[in-house]
């Protein structure tokens, strides 16, 4: 509420000329490595993010449950003044751990109890809502493995402007411009959320809005991921006729 | 000294995706979360969940009926284990009484010593916890072939090689692929045309191996190794052009068995072994094999 | 490198096949499994280049900013290493699970790069003892399939042809005190010239035999491998730098074996990227590259 500049023009644009309930263009890949059981690429505007999936294999140790791992790592280039050290810093160690718990609300890790899955991601460029990209790579990853879910887990981030309109989807230059930013990662379809955390200040009163404008974001990112799946699916399916296994 | 390298421009690179097939039908793929259909009167089965009275999916896949038992199967995943399986396997630990073996499932795979078949029954008259003697027959590192015979409560597979034509796996190469492109059949071990032998496991670990000629089966239950064999070069070329197929089978997405192979060796002729390495060649093959497959079929 | 298990069969049919000069997957002894090439990829990089040699993976930005020169070379500008072992490409590289691998290549790109006649490092030079560039060369390996040191030394020389220098020009101020204005406008840059940046070629000794790019499961059955560094010059191969990896011994002969080798590799190499850079820049212009990325 107490921004720089004004994230939305009088014609109702924002920078990057984007309406306020626009998503960035979105564009994924799964399947883009061989060594890992799973992997996917995902970019969103020009943030551009690796996932990679381990597992399930054998957890080391004795315990009986599952072992959700995750690591999140952004590239020395990725940013615009060179980042000194890809990951142990705060702001990876907090990620890793939102990163677990989102999806660990997805991961049906009843099924895999003694095993390990790990997740790792790799933040190629960054341009914004860098968390959120990540979190929708690594459930195109995690589909990639074959492992199963409750449903996708999604991410959206979400602001207001001075005018309070809520806005769609922060690219970095909304996030450093100041303006609160809120993340959610959700389940969509079950209209649950798995993880939320937001910086500077809502009023109350907007608090909803902005966090249901977050959520349409999900649901409106989950039919994207769905379809790139799907075309995904019958692509590599058809080749050999889906011919049936047992 | 001449040497082959090649660099190509990833503006050249090809795309796997143009082998798809135009078929009419396209057949309904799911996704997590979906409805496949309401619970009443089915059983669920692999890759499914029951929520507020709706069985639904839990990965990405096809949907499979047999009889009520609805399930669905990724096409990528690791190995999930049924009894009677044939699997390679490399071993990874020696324990006491057992060994821990890799068969790329989500748990490690027992082998169990009373499972497995040695020359003149030495071991079952000493002492079982002497872990030298085990390590003398399977040491870390080795390769085996063997067969699903149980599935602990926890999931973890009981593997056993008591079988002749089961054990330890000489001199050859392993090739991974992933476990669903290779089809469930009743033969998994072939004496392939091209002049050599693969192990099929459906755990999507394939072995290529020189034939073994008739006299050197049997006998000694499938542990010997003789390593001082210097495997002839015309048997290597087919081994590096088994395995370059199959590679390819495996990149173009095709399923991997016995007709396949073949097929797909044959067309890997016009090419030199190491030429097949190249993305041009390997999609050569995939188009060639697809399309003998598909009139084979018709 | 990332561990393979292998049995004791396996490694002795790896070792004859070596011997007959007919490789597992065909290959002989001097042959290069396929690459990949694209440059130009990172957008907030000032030169990137991806490269693939089989199934290694490694994406390559540079980064530059304006540095005061070392005072014992101030007509130099600098370049400083980083490598990064990405946990995609093995849950062994989690954390700091990469770091040693990452600080052998570190320490085999600086050896090679240490040369001035292997990289022109007064290119870099702005203001003599005052003001030069320093150039970060970032490595991030994304897949390990053996022979890190020759893909990512490929990659190196790369992105640094992809690298595009803004033009600086000097302005005298009052008291002596030059001030730089860097030029702002993204198509008014300088390039660095590449032709004498060397390239790694790690020769592996198998049995009694030695050979170049080595898989992952060669790898294994060696005890020692050589690095060499080759540099080019006026159409000759010289070396800019050597090492032994892989905690083994070899004989003189082997070595001299490997040296020679490596030079003719490294020689062809060199050839081969070089060419491949040019018709890159050829089909895709300078002005809007058309970036395929992972999304083919």
């Amino acid at each position: 509420m107490s921004g720089k500049y004004d994230l939305l023009s009088e014609q109702g644009l924002r920078l990057d000329g984007r309406r306020p309930h626009e998503l960035r263009r979105i564009k994924c890949k799964l399947g883009v490595f061989e060594q890992p059981d799973g992997s996917a690429y995902m970019e969103q505007g020009n943030t551009k993010v690796l996932a990679a999936v381990y597992g399930p294999h054998q957890a080391k140790g004795n315990q009986t449950e599952s072992v959700i791992n995750c690591q999140y790592s952004q590239a020395t280039f990725s940013t615009a003044e060179r980042k000194n050290r890809p990951r142990g810093d705060r702001k990876s160690l907090e990620f890793k751990l939102y990163l677990q718990q989102a999806l660990s609300a997805a991961i049906k890790s009843e099924l895999y109890p003694r095993s390990q899955i790990d997740i790792y991601v790799e933040v190629l460029q960054d341009d914004g809502a860098n968390y959120a990209v990540a979190l929708n790579a690594a459930t195109l990853a995690l589909i990639d493995a074959g492992i199963c879910l409750n449903e996708f887990i999604v991410a959206c981030t979400a602001s207001l402007s001075k005018s309070n309109i809520p806005l769609t989807d922060i690219s970095q230059f909304e996030e450093v411009s100041g303006g609160p930013k809120l993340t959610v990662a959700a389940l969509p379809t079950a209209e649950k959320i798995a993880f939320l955390e937001m910086s500077e200040r809502f009023h109350i009163d907007h608090l909803e809005t902005v966090i249901e404008t977050a959520m349409a974001g999900c649901r409106e990112i989950r039919d994207i991921l769905e379809a790139a799946v799907k075309e995904h699916l019958l692509h590599m399916g058809s080749a050999s006729d889906f011919a049936k296994v047992g | 000294m001449s040497t082959n390298a090649a660099i190509d421009l990833a503006l050249d690179r090809v795309d796997w995706r143009d082998l798809a097939a135009q078929t009419e039908e396209q057949p309904r793929v799911y996704t997590p979360g979906e409805v496949l259909m309401p619970e009443a009167g089915f059983m669920r089965g692999h890759g499914t969940f029951v929520e507020d009275e709706n069985i639904k999916s839990s990965v990405a896949g096809v949907i499979q009926k047999v009889n009520k038992l609805i399930s669905v199967r990724p096409l990528k995943s690791r190995y999930v284990g049924e009894i009677g399986d044939v699997v390679v396997a490399r071993v990874s630990e020696v324990q006491q009484k057992r060994w821990r073996v890799d068969t790329n499932s989500r748990l490690d795979s027992i082998l169990l010593l009373s499972s497995v078949n040695l020359p003149g029954g030495e071991l079952r008259r000493r002492s079982a916890e002497d872990e030298q003697m085990m390590r003398r027959y399977l040491d870390e590192g080795d390769l085996i072939s063997a067969e699903v015979q149980n599935i602990f409560e926890e999931g973890s597979l009981s593997l056993y090689t008591r079988s002749l034509k089961y054990g330890k796996l000489s001199q050859g190469i392993l090739v991974k692929v992933f476990p669903a492109l290779v089809k469930r059949r009743k033969m998994h071990f072939h004496n392939l045309p091209c002049g050599a032998s693969v192990i099929l496991g459906n755990n999507g670990y394939i072995w290529i191996s020189p034939t073994k000629g008739q006299e050197e089966e049997g006998g000694e239950g499938g542990f010997a190794q003789n390593l001082n064999e210097h495997v002839p070069r015309a048997d290597r070329e087919v081994i590096a052009r088994l395995r370059n197929s199959i590679l390819a089978l495996a990149k173009c997405k095709l399923m991997i068995y016995d007709t396949s192979i073949q097929y797909a060796y044959e067309e890997s002729l016009r090419y030199e072994a190491h030429e097949l390495l190249q993305q041009n060649a390997i999609y050569d093959i995939g188009q060639q094999t697809q399309g003998r497959l598909r009139d084979a079929d018709e | 490198m990332a561990y393979v298990a292998l049995s004791e069969a396996e490694k002795t049919y790896i070792l004859h096949g070596v011997e007959d000069d007919f490789r597992c997957d065909g290959r002989s002894r001097r042959d290069y499994r396929p690459m990949d090439l694209e440059t130009g990829l990172v957008s907030n990089a000032s030169g990137s280049a991806r490269l693939r040699l089989a199934n290694t993976d490694i994406l390559v930005g540079v980064k530059t900013e304006i540095d005061v020169p070392n005072p014992l070379t101030p007509e130099f500008g600098k370049l400083e290493f980083f490598v990064d072992c990405s946990a995609n490409a093995t849950p062994e590289f989690e954390g700091r699970g990469g770091s040693d691998l990452a600080q052998e290549l570190i320490l085999s790109l600086q050896n090679a790069y240490e040369s001035p006649l292997a990289f022109n490092y007064r290119t870099l030079c702005l203001i003599p003892g005052q003001q030069c560039w320093k150039l970060y060369i970032d490595i991030l390996i994304l897949e390990c399939g053996g022979n890190l040191h020759d893909a990512v030394s490929l990659a190196a020389k790369a992105a640094l042809f992809n690298t595009k220098l803004p033009r600086v020009t000097a302005t005298m101020l009052d008291a002596g005190i030059t001030d730089l204005i860097i030029s702002d406008n993204p198509y008014d840059c300088t390039r660095i010239g590449i032709e004498t940046v060397p390239l790694l070629v790690t020769v592996c000794k198998i049995g009694d035999y030695v050979l170049v790019d080595p898989s992952a499961e060669e790898e294994v059955c060696s005890t020692v491998s050589m690095v060499v560094s080759v540099s080019m010059r006026n159409g000759q191969a010289f070396l800019s730098g050597t090492h032994l990896t892989g905690g083994g011994a070899m004989h003189r002969d082997t070595m001299r074996n490997c040296l020679e080798l490596g030079l003719a590799i490294g020689e062809h190499l060199d050839r081969l990227l070089t060419k491949m850079l040019n018709l890159e820049q050829q089909r895709v212009g300078l002005k809007r590259p058309q970036i395929v990325g992972f999304l083919k």
